[in-house]
Parts: structure tokens; C-alpha cells; sequence
């Protein structure tokens, strides 16, 4: 049945990636076997998901589901993509509640919450790479300033830098923000 | 039934539905690999709702990128079920990718002209650049709650630097501050924060 495979594989999917671009070659595997999609098509939503709200997971999931099964399929292969958060995190959150206050999970956690802040920040910076650089050559041209200085879209720069003062000094709401940014975009993107 | 059990259970379903609507909303504008959802969820759950806190916020980043599945998906899990349980967990995913599923629907219809289309593209430039400074501002509201000593300074330097420049895995690295936290916190004293 058409319907419990499309859950099932894509409950897989959710079990053996991490999110992301990482899990484009699972993706790969189970749909290329299936025959649901061509590598083209994995190319283009990877493109479609760029272009809409939502992980690529889902919107995966869902691109796939609505081709095979329509709109019945998309729901089973979406909901199977969330089965390990559903199960693997919500067991995570329950043992976390259980133990609050417990003197080993708290000195753990102090490790890990500045390891968080950490890990937040470089995805920051490997944002702005792969958002203000033309090309994602950065790390290539590293030796040569010149070629990194001239790769720097100003315009989108600028964005972000608006951006973050109605963000921290101006206190506008994130989602008005966000929009303001697709209007700017469309002026000067 | 009597009547608390009932105005309880109201107010259950109301905060539900509520997780779930602000869920949606959120899940509308998950642009450029969602990680603007920290900034986003610190900004409705934590500033206006008071239904979780910052020490939150910051726990379940980590663990929703060190566990399998889908970051942001397993982001809603975590914060879903501490605010209501099982249920508030499912509210919050199911709001999160509900607006995801209509979208890709949408545009799967019309992918052949928003592809070839130069306008789409100037407006996901702009809002791809929106993501970062919503990172750093959330990132500037959470830091008094994982930077309180040297250590803990030590910890976020190493694992930015491992994150950006190195092609170790995330959930390694989180194991790596658990454990570090195991020895390097063992003899503090922890106040009951709740």
C-alpha cells in the first residue's frame, strides 16, 4: 500500500539524518530506489524548500506524498518524517522533567548551554558566509583579500544591518521585521 | 464531572489550541534553515507567554540539533511538552509544519514560473538576510544564561570555533559539553531554579 510506504520510508529519512542539507543523500536513496522522484526532481525541491517556510524535511515529504499519493500521501509521508521527533524527543523532554533539579543533569547541562550559544553563533557565521558572498568559494579564496572583498554583496549587507537595528533598537516584532526584508529584498536584493 | 475538573480541562484545551496557533505563525516565516525559531519562540513563549524559560530555550537547541529527525520539528517537541505535556508536543509540531505542507502545495503548482521568476528570488535574498541578525539578537537575550564563568566562556569559544570551521558532527560536540559540564560543574551548587 502506497500510503504506509510513503510513511515508512520517510519515517526512515527522520531516523538516519539530522536535518538539513545532511539529509539530502538519505532523501536520495529512498526515493531514487522507489522510483517517486528523478535526482533532478531532489534538486528542485531543494530549491522549492529554499523557497518556503518549513525544513526541507517536511517540505520533502510533502512534495513526494502529493506526487505519488496526492493529498492523503503528503500527510502520511509528513507525519512519518516527524515520528522520531515525536518519539525520540518527547521521551528526551519527559526524562528532563522527571529529573529537574537532579545534580548530575544540571552540572551536564551547564556544559552544554554554553555549547549551545556556541554553536548558535557559528551558525550565524556560516549564514552570513553562504548569504553575503557571491559564491560559496570563501574558504577557497581565503589567501587572497582582495577576491574576498570584492565577493561581498554590500546590498544584502545592508539588509541585515537594518534589519538588526529595527530588531534590537526599534523592538519591532520579528515577524513585521520579516517582511520588511522581503520588501528591501525586492527593492534592492 | 465537577466543575473544576472542567474549567481545568477548558483551560488545557485553550492553552493547546493557543501552542498550536502561535506554532503556525511561527512556522509561516521558518525561512532560510529555521534557525530564526529560537529568536522567534524566545520572543512568544518566553517574553510574552512566561510558559517556558530562557534556560529552556537554550537547553533544547542543542539537544534538537543532536537528536535524529528534523531540528526545528524536534525544537517544537521538546518545548511543546514541557508547556503541555504529550499533547501540547503534537499541538506544537503539527502547528509548525501545518503551514509548511500548505505552502510546498501551493507552490509546487506554480514551481515552473516562480523558479525562472527574478522578483522570488530578490525577496528570498532579503529574507535570507533577516535570519541572521534574528540569530544574533536571540543569541544576546539567552547569553546571561549559559555565560556565567570563565569555563563556560571556554566552552562557547571551543565549540564555535568546532562548529564554524571544522566539519565535526553536532551531536558530538553537545555529548563533548555534557560530559565537560559532568567534570568541570561537579562540585557547584545548584539553586533550585523553578
Amino acid at each position: 500500500m502506497i500510503f504506509l510506504k510513503l510513511f515508512l520510508s520517510f519515517m526512515k529519512i527522520g531516523f538516519f539524518s539530522f536535518g538539513g542539507m545532511t539529509m539530502i543523500p538519505v532523501i536520495n536513496d529512498e526515493v531514487l530506489v522507489n522510483g517517486w522522484m528523478t535526482a533532478d526532481e531532489v534538486m528542485d525541491i531543494v530549491a522549492v524548500a529554499e523557497m518556503t517556510p518549513g525544513s526541507l524535511g517536511i517540505n520533502c515529504a510533502t512534495f513526494v506524498g502529493l506526487r505519488t499519493a496526492g493529498l492523503a500521501g503528503a500527510l502520511c509521508a509528513s507525519l512519518g518524517v516527524m515520528i522520531p521527533s515525536l518519539t525520540l524527543c518527547m521521551a528526551a523532554a519527559h526524562f528532563m522533567m522527571k529529573l529537574k533539579g537532579n545534580r548530575i543533569l544540571e552540572s551536564a547541562l551547564s556544559g552544554v548551554r554554553p555549547v549551545s550559544m556556541g554553536m548558535l553563533l557559528a551558525v550565524a557565521v556560516t549564514l552570513s558566509c553562504s548569504t553575503f558572498w557571491e559564491e560559496a568559494g570563501v574558504w577557497e579564496n581565503m589567501g587572497r583579500l582582495g577576491a574576498i572583498a570584492a565577493g561581498i554583496q554590500w546590498n544584502l549587507v545592508l539588509i541585515a544591518a537594518v534589519c538588526g537595528v529595527l530588531l534590537c533598537k526599534v523592538k519591532l516584532s520579528i515577524p513585521k521585521t520579516i517582511l520588511l526584508a522581503a520588501v528591501m529584498g525586492l527593492v534592492m536584493g | 464531572m465537577d466543575k473544576g475538573f472542567i474549567k481545568i480541562k477548558k483551560e488545557r484545551i485553550g492553552r493547546l489550541v493557543e501552542i498550536f496557533l502561535i506554532m503556525a505563525k511561527i512556522g509561516c516565516l521558518t525561512f532560510g534553515g529555521g534557525w530564526s525559531i529560537i529568536g522567534q519562540m524566545q520572543n512568544e513563549f518566553v517574553e510574552k507567554k512566561k510558559w517556558m524559560t530562557e534556560e529552556q530555550i537554550v537547553d533544547f537547541m542543542s539537544l534538537a540539533k543532536s537528536f535524529p529527525g528534523i531540528m526545528i520539528i524536534n525544537m517544537s517537541v521538546f518545548s511543546g511538552y514541557v508547556m503541555e505535556g504529550a499533547a501540547g508536543a503534537v499541538a506544537a509540531a503539527f502547528g509548525l509544519s501545518a503551514p509548511a505542507i500548505i505552502c510546498i502545495a501551493v507552490v509546487t503548482c506554480f514551481y515552473g514560473a516562480l523558479k525562472e521568476n527574478p522578483y522570488v528570488a530578490r525577496l528570498l535574498n532579503g529574507v535570507r538576510c533577516v535570519v541572521i541578525p534574528i540569530i544574533l539578537n536571540a543569541a544576546w537575550k539567552l547569553k546571561g544564561k549559559a555565560l556565567g564563568s570563565k569555563k563556560a566562556l571556554l566552552l562557547l569559544s571551543a565549540s564555535f570555533l568546532l562548529c564554524a570551521f571544522t566539519p565535526v558532527s553536532k551531536p558530538l560536540v553537545v555529548v563533548g559539553g555534557a560530559v565537560l559540564g559532568l567534570i568541570l560543574w561537579r562540585e557547584e551548587e545548584f539553586h533550585d531554579i523553578s
